[in-house]
């Protein structure tokens, strides 16, 4: 067992424009299996070709689900349509819709959070780097693979670029991942952090957490909240922007400071009071989950993951 | 986005939302013609993006930081004083030469307003909204925006109006209703009733509040907005209500459906390099008080630079999102903007490419360097997609460069430079 994705992930690739093909040949080189692609302008029978690797592409979702049985869907569709491609996803019944589309109209998601919400699919994202499992090869996303390792230590995130610091940290360490999930750096997003908290918490193949939060919002105290009440596996967390001034946007549009619940010390006091290990330094990630492991007798050292 | 309290009201009255009776002036002969119009009692409301406005002061330029630090070190004290040359941001005035005596000040050219929102430097003033005085019964508080944990917009409203919400929220939360909106529905009049009813609004009042708070809610979803906060409407003492203050923030990611937002842009409010960073595509700039320039990809990433610097005993000089640098000449323009920038002492670039590959940036480094013949001590980290390329450019390019594999060892490199004003020689890589 693992979170969200596994060996029987089968993807379906929406928007194969430069970006959605460079990123999806590189999962493809991973080792993802990737079944379908949809594209408008395309028709069944087409196929998209990358070394040993071909896949056909279809003009709807539900056409491409039906043929391929596609169950995850990464979406590359520019900001415009990205709204449309979720909710196409969710009318195809897609159980597990990745966005990783940057700047999508906050107007347009509280469509989609309505369209999720009686419906059969589970959103990540938008504004994400997307999944990535390394012990099943699965890579939902735009990550730098390299950095990645298998392993017992789930990552979960608002930041992407993040994300990959603290993977290559952990790496770096000798731990190694079971999944790593950016949430989304937007104000509306799909599942939050503490969804996929309680999904590691659940997990056999998880046994610490990596939580990387940041300012602006709410949704860290609701991850210390299901930390506190919950989550008996350790957590370390760090929360990106403690020294930036009051009341700028930080490029990410969730990342705003709204009064005191949304500053650093507010949310890095809540998950110190839930239990958290807090990390202060973005740059000592890696060696308090080392520590932390260590001390719960759960560190593995590289090589004895598999 | 922001947009000025003018140009929300042309809104909230193009919607059907009352407002006074009233309009912006840039010019003596406009001002006459809306106190003639629309006084002889009016209000002249300084026109500036930045909050804090009635409790601000219009000074000369020469002055503005001199008062920013009155007003951001004495506050209350600050606030008893608008008397004799001290003026604020809004003032009353009673027919036509009053009128003309507080806007002429408002509107020379070597005028700013500042406040504690505005820095230092104070905003300048875009224009004057001259309205008519609204006989006041009491004061309201309304306001949209996105509640992003449930995904609903949320109306919130309180009958302490005219104040800081959060200080109400602070002291009697009670006090402040929290209405979500069921997004399929919207905001019709039945539920705008009810709240005006539950806000304690009188029988005269239920039917135009309501009306005005659907037309509200319909001014935040057809203009794409994430904020529309109303502070006050007030009930007059003629039983009805009317929206006195008005607040539009925009979604700047919808602006491909509205033409841009270029009707409702005013770039003299925007900090300069900020717009340069804009236009070369560079995802967010933010200038700040340190000397160490940072060049990062990711907003969290780029915080976390910041927060590492500090931790270290550094101070940025700024907060850069490159956004995901494809193109090497993103990576140039980032590092003029850097290089043009008095304080900083030393550039710090960190890069983990995702998306972004990194052989690229050490091209775009490599290039500028040269290019822009930079000066400071440069501290590069690169990591994540084609490092090793992007490592070898850099080493071959035998430009004079400090780097880190690793993030803290990277920025321990960048405060000591910008502490000794030199480079230290290749120790690492």
């Amino acid at each position: 067992m693992s979170i969200l994705l596994n060996n029987r992930t089968r993807l379906l690739i929406q928007g194969l424009g430069n970006e959605g093909q460079n990123q999806i040949r590189r999962s493809l080189d991973y080792g993802t299996k990737v079944v379908a692609g949809v594209h408008p302008g395309f028709r069944g029978g087409e196929t998209f070709a990358y070394g040993n690797h071909t896949f056909p592409v279809y003009a709807t979702v539900t056409e491409a689900v039906e043929k391929t049985q596609a169950n995850c869907s990464i979406i590359y569709v520019p900001a415009p349509g990205a709204a449309d491609a979720i909710l196409e996803n969710i009318a195809a019944e897609v159980p597990l819709i990745v966005c990783i589309t940057e700047g999508v109209p906050v107007h347009d998601m509280i469509r989609v959070r309505t369209a999720l919400a009686d419906s059969k699919s589970k959103l990540i994202g938008p504004n994400c780097p997307g999944i990535i499992q390394p012990a099943s090869n699965c890579r939902v996303g735009i990550h730098p693979p390299d950095v990645f390792m298998a392993g017992n230590v789930g990552v979960v995130s608002r930041s992407g670029t993040l994300v990959y610091e603290a993977v290559d940290q952990l790496t770096r360490a000798g731990i190694g991942q079971s999944t790593c999930v950016g949430v989304g750096g937007d104000p509306i997003i799909g599942e939050q952090q503490q969804a996929i908290l309680r999904r590691f918490q659940n997990d056999p193949d998880t046994d610490a957490v990596v939580l990387i939060g940041e300012i602006g919002g709410l949704a860290e105290q609701a991850a210390a909240a299901y930390i506190k009440r919950s989550m008996t596996k350790p957590v370390v967390a760090f929360i990106a922007g403690a020294t930036a001034p009051p009341g700028r946007r930080m490029g990410h549009a969730g990342a705003i400071i709204e009064g005191e619940a949304g500053t650093a010390e507010a949310k890095l006091a809540a998950l110190e009071a839930a239990g958290a290990v807090i990390s202060r330094s973005p740059a000592e990630i890696g060696s308090t989950m080392r520590r932390v492991l260590e001390e719960a007798g759960k560190y593995q050292s590289p090589g004895a993951a598999e | 986005m922001n947009i000025h309290e003018y140009q929300a009201k042309q809104l909230f009255k193009a919607h059907g939302v009352p407002v006074p009776g009233g309009g912006a002036a840039t010019t003596e002969r406009e001002a006459r013609a809306l106190v003639q119009e629309h006084g002889p009692d009016v209000v002249i409301k300084a026109q500036v993006h930045a909050g804090g406005r009635g409790k601000g002061r219009v000074v000369k330029r020469d002055r503005a930081s001199r008062m920013y630090n009155d007003l951001t070190r004495e506050p209350e004290r600050s606030e008893g004083q608008i008397s004799g040359r001290r003026r604020g941001g809004v003032r009353l005035a009673s027919g036509v030469e009053e009128a003309l005596k507080e806007f002429r000040p408002m509107m020379d050219t070597d005028s700013r307003l500042v406040s504690i929102q505005t820095g230092p430097d104070g905003a300048p003033i875009s224009a004057a909204l001259i309205e008519q005085q609204t006989s006041i019964a009491k004061e309201y508080y309304f306001s949209i925006q996105v509640d992003g944990a449930n995904g609903q917009p949320l109306i919130v409203a309180s009958a302490e109006g005219g104040q800081s919400i959060e200080e109400v929220n602070k002291t009697n939360p009670r006090a402040v209703l929290r209405v979500p909106v069921d997004p399929v529905e919207g905001f019709p009049a039945f539920r705008g009733r009810s709240l005006a009813s539950q806000l304690g609004l009188p029988s005269s009042a239920i039917r135009p509040a309501g009306d005005m708070f659907a037309n509200l809610y319909r001014v935040f979803s057809e203009m794409d907005a994430s904020l529309v906060e109303v502070n006050p409407f007030v009930l007059t003492t003629e039983g009805t209500v009317v929206a006195i203050d008005g607040k539009v923030g925009l979604d700047d990611n919808a602006s491909f459906r509205h033409g841009g937002y270029e009707e409702w842009r005013d770039r003299s409010q925007e900090n300069a390099t900020e717009i340069e960073a804009e236009e070369a595509n560079i995802g967010s700039y933010i200038k700040l008080d340190g000397n160490i320039g940072c060049v990062v990809n990711g907003a969290g990433l780029a915080m976390a630079t910041m927060d590492t610097l500090m931790l270290h005993g550094g101070e940025p000089a700024n907060f850069l999102d490159i956004g995901t640098v494809n193109r090497k000449d993103r990576v140039i323009e980032a590092l003029r903007i850097i290089v043009n920038d008095p304080d900083v002492k030393t550039i710090f670039i960190n890069i983990f490419g995702g998306l972004a590959r990194v052989d690229i940036v050490a091209e775009g480094v490599v290039d500028a360097v040269k290019e822009l013949n930079i000066k400071q001590p440069l501290v590069v980290r690169l990591n994540g997609s084609n490092v090793e390329e992007g490592r070898r450019v850099l080493h071959d390019s035998g430009i004079d460069i400090q780097t880190a594999d690793e993030l803290g060892d990277a920025a321990e490199l960048a405060v000591e430079a910008a502490k000794s004003g030199k480079r230290r020689t290749r120790a690492t890589n």
